[in-house]
């Protein structure tokens, strides 16, 4: 079984983002990692991969920095390690045909991603790229098992849960579950750095990247906290609760 | 919440990748096991299990030894384990810089092929814990003189004497454990049931309280012939133990600096006294620049350390130099830290006490503040000034 996990290098959730000219300042960004929920989708996949053998493919698109993480997947257990060019890409349609393509290249059976990326929180990979494979697609899971040819998958329901199984090729978008994420270890660590990246472009794979019919224009930073406000003396118990029902909506 | 380390000359750029790799799983572990359980291991005074399990599981105990399941890292990647194990505490860091320098080392550069097959690759996963025997009661700089003796008794050794301040003594499975056979210093394995061998724990340090200290007594302990570590022979031996356990505390006095630093620096920002955080204050910021300056120098002084090991190019007298130095600072930044939280800095809320307590012991075990000294001063004078005989 081969199974594809879609990866992606996010500013560190503990970063500080800086918006300079109505963008984001990447070279500011002082930490990158891999999104969080993609960390879930690489830990259920290397748990698929132990279960029924097979190998794990670590698929990103972006720039060089993001080989990074390639290389930390191999860490934890990832096989193959495919980074593709993001050059010409200007939306996300743009990167669901590309990983579509090296997904499909590397002959993939399943597919793995989290749900949305941490940076834009766009959640279009998954059902993008399933679009594009024409493959079965199941958002917010929080497991998959692979069981007598298909894939059991647990979600969020309107009641509670749900079980849902697909067969065929599949791609399912992670949210945060309650496996444990693992750690990587120094023999992890040792392999990883012999693991080869293989760099890919767009026409490696045949993709042909058209014009953008999205522009982003312009990105601002949240707006400031306001200040906090101090109480002091029983006479402002009445003021206080009002203000944390009317204002903050706590009780 | 990811740690960032004070890094003023972005030192760590100059380690490998796989260094950096090393630096973050470390580092993650630390903040996310380590920190939120620290004071209460203190409180209870005991050294948390699941910290031996996990550095196993990790792979980084004995990391600059290759071979027999052990790591094989750099000597850098080992100094930067012992800094972010010291970010969390020295008795962390303790905890590791015995099992691999002064344990497994020397049973895999002095030991036969037997006994490294035997003993090494159960210490590297941390199923083994290992201790480290020199220091006596009456005998701590000057261990030349050691009373603890090994008597050939032609079937078996056999061993009396005490041993004292020795960090994992009662949860040690394994204890290298140096004696004189003969009037000479000669090292041997010391298994935990070894019958006439037994280590209880030492209690009431007001220091490295998560650490477990102990004495060794040996009351006619008799031990197989092949527990003799064969390849060593004098000084020499505990000496290359303690050089590498030295190299890596120069790296973990760092991290409990920068432990210290983080949170003066933080405090300033947030304290408001006369209508201002205190960090917009001269005197509050000249000590900040103060910590930056000896941790930045001491980061440097770590990684061209790290270097001059992994070249080979290095004397003891270099390690000296590191181990006095950063230690010095560290336990320096803690105090003027302390002042910087004012009342709050006695509290374990805090970090600052514990790691001042804990420097307290670094500056002392693993050569004194001062032995360091009269090592840099033999070297530059060619007079050695320990004993007053010639």
């Amino acid at each position: 079984m081969n199974i594809a996990v879609l990866l992606k290098q996010v500013p560190d959730t503990t970063a500080k983002i800086i918006i300079s000219g109505g963008k984001v300042d990447e070279n500011s960004v002082s930490k990158w990692s891999m999104s969080p929920y993609d960390e879930y989708a690489l830990e259920s996949g290397l748990q698929m991969k132990e279960k029924n053998g097979g190998a794990l493919i670590a698929i990103t698109c972006g720039p060089d920095r993001s080989k990074k993480m390639l290389t930390d997947a191999a860490a934890v257990g990832a096989d193959t390690l495919v980074h593709i060019s993001d050059e010409g890409v200007s939306d996300s349609t743009h990167v669901q045909q590309l990983l579509a393509a090296a997904i499909m290249k590397y002959e993939a059976d399943v597919v793995l991603c989290g749900k949305q990326a941490a940076d834009t929180n766009a959640g279009s990979t998954g059902p993008g790229v399933a679009e594009i494979l024409e493959a079965t697609c199941v958002t917010l899971v929080s497991e998959v098992n692979y069981t007598d040819g298909k894939y059991i998958t647990m979600r969020p329901s309107n009641t509670g849960s749900e079980k849902v199984s697909t067969q065929g090729t599949s791609v399912f978008a992670f949210d945060k579950g309650t496996v444990e994420l693992r750690r990587p270890n120094v023999r992890g660590i040792m392999m990883a750095k012999k693991k080869n990246i293989e760099s890919i472009t767009s026409s490696d794979l045949d993709v042909n990247l058209n014009n953008s019919n999205i522009n982003l224009d312009s990105q601002t930073p949240p707006p400031e906290k306001a200040a906090g406000q101090k109480f002091e003396g029983a006479e402002h118990v009445p003021i206080v609760v009002s203000k944390l029902r009317n204002e903050a909506n706590v009780i | 919440m990811a740690y960032e380390a004070l890094d003023f000359y972005d030192v760590d750029s100059l380690l490998s990748e796989e260094e950096r790799m090393v630096r973050d799983m470390v580092r993650d572990w630390v903040d996310e096991e380590v920190i939120p359980n620290i004071e209460n291991a203190c409180r209870e005074g005991l050294f948390p299990d699941e910290w031996r399990v996990a550095l196993g599981e990790m792979g980084v105990l004995g990391a600059p030894l290759k071979g027999y399941g052990c790591p094989g890292l750099s000597y850098a990647a080992y100094g930067v384990i012992c800094r972010e194990l010291e970010r969390g505490d020295s008795g962390l860091r303790s905890f590791a810089s015995v099992q691999g320098s002064l344990a497994m080392y020397p049973i895999w550069d002095f030991g036969s092929e037997e006994q490294k097959n035997h003993y090494l690759p159960k210490m590297a996963s941390g199923e083994w814990i290992g201790c480290f025997g020199l220091t006596e009661p009456d005998y701590g700089s000057n261990p030349g003189d050691m009373i603890t003796k090994a008597e050939d008794k032609g079937d078996h050794y056999l061993i009396n004497g005490a041993k004292m301040w020795i960090t994992n003594g009662t949860i040690a499975e394994v204890a290298v454990v140096w004696a004189k056979l003969d009037g000479v210093i000669r090292g041997f394995i010391i298994e935990k049931n070894d019958p006439g061998f037994s280590a209880p724990e030492m209690k009431g340090k007001h220091s490295l309280k998560a650490s477990v200290t102990s004495e060794l007594v040996f009351q006619d302990c008799k031990i197989p012939k092949d527990r003799m570590l064969p390849g060593v022979k004098g000084l020499r031996g505990p000496f290359s133990c303690l050089n590498n356990a030295r190299f890596g505390i120069s790296w973990g006095a760092l991290g409990s600096a920068q432990a210290c630093f983080d949170s003066a620096k933080e405090y300033a920002m947030s304290r408001i006294q006369f209508n201002h955080p205190i960090a917009s204050y001269q005197l509050v910021q000249n000590k900040l620049a103060w910590m930056l300056r000896e941790i930045t120098k001491g980061q440097l002084l770590a990684y061209h350390l790290a270097q001059k090991k992994d070249a080979g190019t290095w004397i003891p007298e270099h390690i000296s130099l590191a181990k006095m130095n950063n230690v010095d600072i560290a336990l320096e930044i803690a105090r003027v830290a302390r002042d910087i939280h004012g009342a709050n800095g006695i509290l374990d809320e805090y970090p600052i006490m514990r790691h001042m307590a804990n420097l307290e012991s670094v500056k002392t075990y693993e050569g004194t503040h001062d032995i360091h000294n009269l090592i840099i001063g033999r070297h530059i004078t060619g007079i050695q000034a320990f004993t007053r005989e010639a």
